[in-house]
């Protein structure tokens, strides 16, 4: 099996069968939490980002967002790009949102932009959970039905998050939840603008 | 049967220690988790409620004979970090269950289920822990691991990683699959 390039990194870094259903679940959202597990002592939410061993080219997808109009990759060339795998049972997914609207508000003047590509789930799964959020998102969230897109970067888990630089080649990397809102993830931004 | 058991233990010594596996019920529902830190690896098992493992997979329009396949496993919510400024990697294929009869079983890889799933025409391939992760300082996951017990039975939980090049092995004695019911209405 050959190993994808975009997880090396430099040393020393549709619907519901029933509202009644959905409603069960929402509340049990977080995957180990509610009144359905345990509660877990989720991780601390960090802002370490790993740089690849070598930069790799971004692959380039097509994906709709909520109002079905479809954005592409290769379109936002010239963008520092924040590229978030997510999905709504995910709940570090859920944690990390306020802060990716948060860096996305602060960098909205220069060319950067956040772009959250949902994966498996459809809008009328998605919108209701944004609508619930303390934080709105107002970022493009593009949904990856099929997982394909997913496939093409690699990504195993959920969520996952990509720094690609203004020449669409993915300079940084972080597995798991991250407040983005941090200053040394805010500075690698900059650094690459 | 024995023999891979046997294998094992042979090796614990050679591959590392265990680390101290901390317990803890939640007081709202009453269920268990399990917290283990080792050199560099952090490492949760948290009981799921079978009812709420259906609801889930039901509510993302998956079949039922997705969900009654799920049914015939206790699932426990899984966390695993990297916890050292290192690479960190875990392999699912290297983990074992030992049920009280001292029988050593390979727990069942996210490969493995969706494979499954594929032959039912279905091409989900989220919420079991990934087969294997190589992770940075700071990364973390989480997923489900599955047991084919029944609720409430207990296994012991070996599992591995490697750290820096080099292999660890670890054990979690009395692991216990949640109930059928909430154990507090």
């Amino acid at each position: 099996m050959v190993r994808s390039k975009i997880f090396v990194v430099r040393r020393p870094n549709h619907q519901y069968r029933s509202r009644v259903l959905f409603a069960a679940v929402t509340l049990g959202l977080l995957l180990f939490a509610g009144t359905a597990a345990a509660q877990p002592v989720a991780p601390e939410l960090g802002y370490k980002l790993s740089r690849l061993a070598t930069p790799v080219q971004a692959p380039d997808f097509e994906l709709k967002d909520m109002d079905d109009e479809s954005h592409t990759l290769g379109n936002l060339r010239g963008k520092v790009v924040m590229l978030n795998f997510w999905a709504t049972w995910c709940p570090p997914c859920r944690r990390e949102m306020p802060s990716l609207e948060a860096v996305y508000q602060e960098f909205k003047s220069e060319p950067f932009v956040v772009i959250a590509v949902n994966e498996w789930e459809t809008p009328e799964h998605v919108f209701p959970y944004i609508g619930q959020l303390a934080v709105f998102p107002s970022f493009p969230i593009l949904f990856d039905r099929d997982g394909k897109v997913s496939q093409a970067y690699a990504v195993k888990g959920l969520p996952t998050t990509f720094l690609i630089d203004q020449k669409g080649m993915i300079i940084y990397r972080a597995v798991g939840g991250r407040d983005f809102n941090h200053p040394e993830v805010k500075k690698l931004i900059r650094e690459l603008l | 049967m024995i023999k891979p058991f046997l294998g094992l233990i042979v090796l614990i010594p050679a591959l590392g220690f265990a680390g101290q596996a901390k317990e803890s019920r939640d007081p709202n529902t009453g269920l268990l988790s399990w917290k283990i830190e080792e050199p560099g690896l952090g490492i949760q098992f948290i009981q799921m409620l079978p009812d709420y493992v259906s609801a889930l997979y039901s509510s993302r329009g998956l079949p039922p004979e997705l969900i009654k396949g799920m049914a015939k496993y206790c699932v426990f919510g899984t966390i695993v970090t990297n916890e050292s400024d290192r690479q960190l990697s875990y392999r699912v294929a290297d983990w074992r269950y030992v049920t009280p009869d001292g029988t050593s079983h390979k727990v069942k890889t996210k490969t493995e289920w969706l494979k499954e799933w594929q032959s039912m025409g279905v091409n989900y391939r989220w919420s079991i822990l990934p087969d294997d992760q190589t992770f940075e300082a700071g990364d973390w996951s989480q997923g489900f691991t599955t047991i084919p017990l029944l609720p409430e039975s207990t296994f012991d939980l070996i599992y591995s990683w490697t750290l820096n090049g080099k292999k660890n092995h670890g054990e979690i004695k009395n692991l216990r699959c949640a109930p059928a019911k909430p154990p507090i209405p």
